[in-house]
């Protein structure tokens, strides 16, 4: 290529060469401009060089953020929820117990944390109870509902209200969802109910992610698309999109139709639906 | 259904509606995660990073101004969280030789995710090797769209300067992909 030495005329207008490469010069300056640029071939070459980062600008797409921001995010808006409401020397022992259990107490929390799964479990075997989809699969209930003793009881009187807090239900929805074995587990039927009627949003989320961890389970597509027809929390049904498209679930598709139409529905979960109805046609 | 602003939603979060805090979520996690990204081309470097944003948002609702714009402030915090994590970065690989290595031929590896960020691999590459301040100034003029008055807040300089600053980063920029 034909390269002539910078001249001081190309450093005078070195700094008006973005602008004018992408044409926001007022006339006067832009006619100086070319007139300098006609005449110099390495100005030519930079302006197209800047034309072309310019275009590759343009050209560059957003990134979706990973599903598990948002699950992380609404698990640190429920602990900051639950430190806010308690007094200032539960909040410290709190925090311990959640975020770091000491290995020393690992025996004593131990029982703790079986009695917490069993009201986990149990609530979810009640709810499960309540409200069985047709033609789902609820196999796997009734061994478990044995085993969930008095608590059981207490939980009857009042469902919406169960005894842990919601951050404590995030961490076990996830300590279960990781201890689950083979294709039967009574867990997945749980963490399917729980993400179906727990009374609080993020402990719906972390269950629907839990979820998705045990996608081999094939109760977990289906309890997906159920799920995605009863869910009003636009947290919720995003959620359940972005898993039935990362699942590549077409039995979804009826539903995303109906999401993306419904006028009642936030702008962001009508979006959300096209866009997944989009992909998942696609497929 | 109404929409509150970006500032009416943070004045209720200080307030201690901390559900307040979930529609300024859906609106700025797209565009804080992409800052993000944009700055560091690591895909789980950028998640983790715009966690702690959002945590120290909640965490440090009391430091916003009410009235402030809102996007100025979480942008700013987004800023330091990376700056932070920036200087972690340089500590770590002036203590380890394996870092720096494994940094230099980070290459592909780091853009795997999308096939998007595949195309862009070049610029990428290339706008890492400006300087800090320079990278940070296309990224937000050039994929933020911040215009130079919004920068120059940020920078604490006039608008004049700021498109002074993010044309030689463009300059820089230019000299280092095409060469």
């Amino acid at each position: 290529m034909n390269i002539t030495p910078n001249s001081s005329e190309c450093l005078d207008v070195a700094d008006l060469l973005v602008d004018y490469a992408e044409h926001s010069l007022p006339p006067a300056q832009t006619a100086q401009m070319a007139a300098h640029v006609a005449t110099c071939p390495r100005c030519q070459e930079r302006v197209a060089q800047l034309q072309e980062l310019g275009t590759k600008f343009e050209a560059a797409e957003p990134i979706t953020p990973p599903l598990a921001l948002r699950v992380n995010f609404m698990a640190a808006l429920e602990r900051e929820k639950a430190a806010l409401a308690k007094p200032e020397s539960e909040v410290r022992e709190a925090k311990v117990v959640r975020l770091e259990p000491a290995t020393s107490e690992q025996s004593g929390m131990w029982w703790l944390r079986i009695a917490a799964s069993l009201v986990l479990l149990a609530t979810g075997v009640l709810l499960g109870n309540l409200w069985r989809p047709l033609g789902a699969d609820v196999a796997g209930i009734s061994p478990v509902a044995t085993t969930a003793d008095s608590r059981l009881g207490t939980l009857k009187v009042n469902p919406a209200v169960p005894s842990l807090s919601a951050s404590d239900r995030i961490q076990l929805v996830n300590e279960m969802a990781g201890e689950v074995k083979g294709s039967a587990d009574p867990t997945v039927q749980a963490l399917i109910n729980t993400l179906n009627f727990d009374p609080n949003t993020n402990v719906r989320l972390a269950a629907g992610q839990a979820l998705y961890r045990l996608r081999d389970d094939p109760r977990v597509r289906e309890a997906f698309v159920q799920s995605l027809t009863i869910q009003t929390d636009p947290n919720v049904q995003i959620m359940l999109i972005e898993l039935l498209v990362a699942l590549r679930e077409r039995r979804a598709v009826p539903e995303l139709e109906r999401l993306s139409q419904r006028r009642d529905a936030l702008p962001i979960v009508r979006q959300q639906a096209e866009s997944g109805l989009g992909q998942l046609i696609q497929i | 259904m109404e929409t509150r602003s970006d500032e009416e939603l943070m004045a209720a979060v200080q307030a201690d509606d901390l559900d307040q805090v979930v529609p300024l979520f859906e609106r700025y996690q797209g565009p804080l995660f992409n800052f993000l990204y944009r700055l560091t081309s690591d895909y789980e470097t950028s998640q983790d990073l715009t966690q702690t944003v959002f945590e120290r948002l909640l965490k440090y609702r009391a430091s916003y101004r009410p009235g402030q714009p809102f996007r100025a402030w979480a942008y700013q915090l987004a800023r330091n969280v990376h700056t932070d994590h920036w200087q972690r970065q340089q500590r770590m690989r002036t203590a380890d030789v394996v870092e720096v290595e494994r940094k230099g031929a980070l290459g592909g590896a780091a853009f795997r995710h999308t096939a998007a960020a595949d195309r862009e691999q070049d610029l990428h590459e290339a706008m890492a090797q400006l300087s800090p301040a320079q990278h940070e100034i296309l990224v937000l003029h050039r994929f933020q769209g911040f215009s130079y008055e919004e920068i120059a807040d940020m920078l604490g300089c006039t608008a004049g300067a700021a498109k002074v600053k993010a044309h030689r980063a463009l300059q820089a920029l230019r000299t280092i992909y095409f060469n």
